[in-house]
């Protein structure tokens, strides 16, 4: 079949060019397909949901403009459901883009919200050391944080002046890219310290959390923009997540044809040796 | 470090911590050393002409102004942030943007079910692909639940089965570096 | 005006990287160069202000602090090659953070990794519904297997080659759904561009 063999030597140029299409186009013509939510997620939104008024969530931005478009939408609905929640919000970095991905997110939903900085939230940009910081940290944060982002003595900032040790912290949210990040949080600051967990990573690394969401090392996870979608649902926010589930939607099917394609190309060949 | 974490009295946990804080500030210098390495071989290639040579001048001028408007202006200054929310923030997220396409590529040319086993990966791949998407859910509205029980059932045994494996392993180069057995990290042989 | 004008910047660049899908050029060159001088000077400036001027050098000078030159002291020597009498000198601070870093992992791992992980094996086979036991039971058996195929100690043959090829199963289950989330993950990072160039740029949406 002469369609199968000229298939079967498609320019990937025209691979491309379909994938980029298949985003495009439902961005412009929107779907608005609804979103299942999962347990992973929910989990998360009930941790914030069951928090006191005015408890502390750290939230560490472990990742850089390489998984922006990932975890960023999650860290914004997540900013916001602590604000509505009227909880502090302590930030920092474990990598060093990702405390000002965090820090622009942080300010806007800030202001939308009147939240005062240094009484409602704070943040203390990069912390390098990785997973050995993180024990530090948790015995004594004053050791390690000296000075907030901007320079300001952590000790002249009634939130910084609040939170001594890990005593102080209700809730961690770590947004993770990579190494430092959600792993070193789960197996070094909780298992010391016993603080609860939730994190936000990049798909990629989201199969790998699922052992430590069924051990309970870990409390809810959100996984890739899809994650982001549904807390975006969860806390009725018309986000960047829910804006690219079309697209994915629309992509995940063209590159299961793309798979299935193949497949049928190696059966026609099978079958012609 | 490690006898100390037997040890819960308060002086063995503060030179604990002192030791701890010395790592971070000892750590702080890689990256220094880092960005002077980068300096000095793209010195290196503009002055021996090297290929390329010309896209050195240009990293080294952006990296100055960095430094330049950072140094100078301040971490929370408005051009250097400029330069990070208009140069760095677009080039990081459409470098790693790229792979998009050519993992569509690969899933057309290369993943073939020539095997049982690689019928069995493909399956549950695309039965992850399509239950985690909007449609999927419209299409059978127990995808999500599947794709759940795979995440949760056997993805969750395989990859604490391979966490074992690697813990053990870690475990077992941390004590071959705490003995002196490996010294590969040092570099440059044995002595 | 300035806004627009980095918004045209970074959509510009955008372009530029996305140029390399035809074919390698130099608008792609000049755009990776960027990004490198950009992201080495961003994080060098960051480290700075962040952590090395508040937590080493600044204590040093006006506080007092005067233990803080041993970690400042132990990272300079990084610069040891530069000298070649004294380049053996770097592995002070190597060993230094390798030693730290490894004793930490020994017992974090085994407190933070392998215990809970091992108590999370540990199911329940009674008291609870049908589907969860065999689940449970899954689970169990998977990481079993799984670990018999990483044992290499003897041949795989018998009921040990049964249970590494079973290993094999659920490995090919759970790399599979790795491949549907990392496909799911790229193409996450396109929506994100092209979110950008069609909402902040072109203004399309």
């Amino acid at each position: 079949m002469k369609i199968i063999e000229s298939l079967a030597h498609l320019d990937r140029r025209i691979i491309f060019l379909l994938v980029a299409l298949a985003v495009i186009i439902p961005m412009i013509v929107p779907l608005n397909l609804p979103v299942d939510i999962t347990k992973p997620v929910k989990n998360i939104y009930d941790k914030v949901e069951s928090l006191p008024r005015g408890s502390v969530v750290l939230i560490s931005t472990d990742y850089d403009p390489g998984s922006e478009a990932e975890l960023y939408p999650a860290t914004e609905a997540f900013i916001e459901h602590c604000f509505r929640k009227d909880l502090k919000v302590y930030m920092m970095g474990l990598w060093p883009a990702g405390s000002e991905l965090g820090n622009i997110a942080l300010n806007k939903i800030a202001k939308v919200y009147n939240k005062v900085y240094g009484e409602d939230y704070i943040n203390v940009g990069y912390r390098p050391g990785g997973a050995v910081m993180l024990l530090s940290l948790g015995r004594n944060f004053s050791d390690v944080i000296k000075v907030d982002y901007q320079g300001i003595p952590i000790d002249s900032l009634p939130l910084g002046r609040r939170v001594k040790s890990s005593r102080d912290i209700f809730l961690v949210m770590t947004f993770s890219a990579g190494d430092p990040g959600i792993l070193h949080w789960i197996t070094y600051f909780h298992a010391r310290y016993g603080v609860p967990i939730c994190g936000a990573t990049t798909a990629i690394m989201a199969p790998q959390q699922y052992p430590y969401l069924s051990s309970g090392q870990l409390t809810g996870l959100l996984g890739g923009l899809k994650g982001a979608a549904e807390y975006e649902t969860l806390v009725d926010r018309k986000g960047r997540g829910l804006r690219g589930m079309d697209s994915q939607s629309i992509v995940h099917l063209l590159l299961v044809g793309f798979i299935a394609l193949g497949n049928v190309i190696l059966l026609y060949q099978r079958r012609k040796k | 470090m490690l006898i100390t974490f037997f040890i819960p009295a308060k002086f063995a946990q503060d030179s604990s911590q002192l030791l701890q804080l010395w790592y971070q500030g000892v750590t702080a210098f890689f990256v220094f050393i880092g960005i002077f390495n980068l300096i000095k071989i793209n010195v290196d290639k503009i002055q021996r002409r090297l290929r390329d040579w010309q896209y050195s001048i240009i990293l080294l001028f952006f990296l100055g102004v960095m430094l330049g408007t950072g140094f100078i202006g301040g971490r929370d200054s408005k051009i250097f942030l400029y330069f990070f929310e208009n140069f760095q923030v677009p080039l990081g997220a459409t470098m790693f943007s790229l792979l998009a396409f050519f993992v569509a590529s690969a899933s057309f040319r290369a993943f073939r079910a020539k095997t049982p086993e690689a019928t069995l990966l493909l399956i549950a791949a695309v039965i992850v692909m399509i239950g985690r998407i909007p449609i999927g859910y419209l299409i059978w509205n127990k995808f999500p639940d599947l794709v759940e029980w795979i995440m949760q059932v056997p993805n969750t045994a395989a990859k604490r089965g391979i966490l074992f494996g690697i813990d053990l392993g870690l475990i077992s180069m941390a004590l071959r570096v705490l003995l002196g057995i490996e010294r590969s990290y040092m570099g440059g042989g044995e002595r | 005006m300035i806004n627009t004008i980095g918004i045209w910047i970074a959509a510009l660049l955008t372009l530029a990287i996305y140029s390399f899908l035809y074919k390698d050029n130099p608008f792609y060159k000049i755009a990776e160069n960027i990004f490198v001088g950009v992201s080495a000077g961003y994080w060098a400036v960051v480290l700075w202000y962040d952590f090395a001027w508040p937590n080493l050098f600044e204590p040093l000078f006006t506080k007092g602090q005067w233990y803080n030159i041993f970690p400042i002291f132990i990272g300079l020597l990084m610069f040891a090659p530069l000298i070649p009498k004294i380049s053996w000198m770097i592995r002070i601070p190597l060993t230094f953070t390798m030693g730290i870093a490894m004793a930490v992992s020994i017992t974090q791992i085994v407190q933070g990794d392998i215990f809970p992980q091992l108590q999370a094996t540990f199911l329940p086979l009674r008291g609870i519904s049908v589907f969860n036991v065999i689940s449970n039971l899954l689970i169990i058996s998977g990481v079993i297997f799984t670990l018999t195929y990483f044992y290499f100690s003897k041949e795989h043959k018998g009921a040990l080659g049964i249970g590494a090829k079973i290993g094999i199963w659920f490995m090919m289950i759970s790399f599979g759904a790795s491949f549907g989330y990392t496909i799911m993950a790229r193409v996450s990072l396109f929506i994100g561009r092209v979110y950008f160039l069609l909402h902040n740029w072109l203004g399309v949406i």
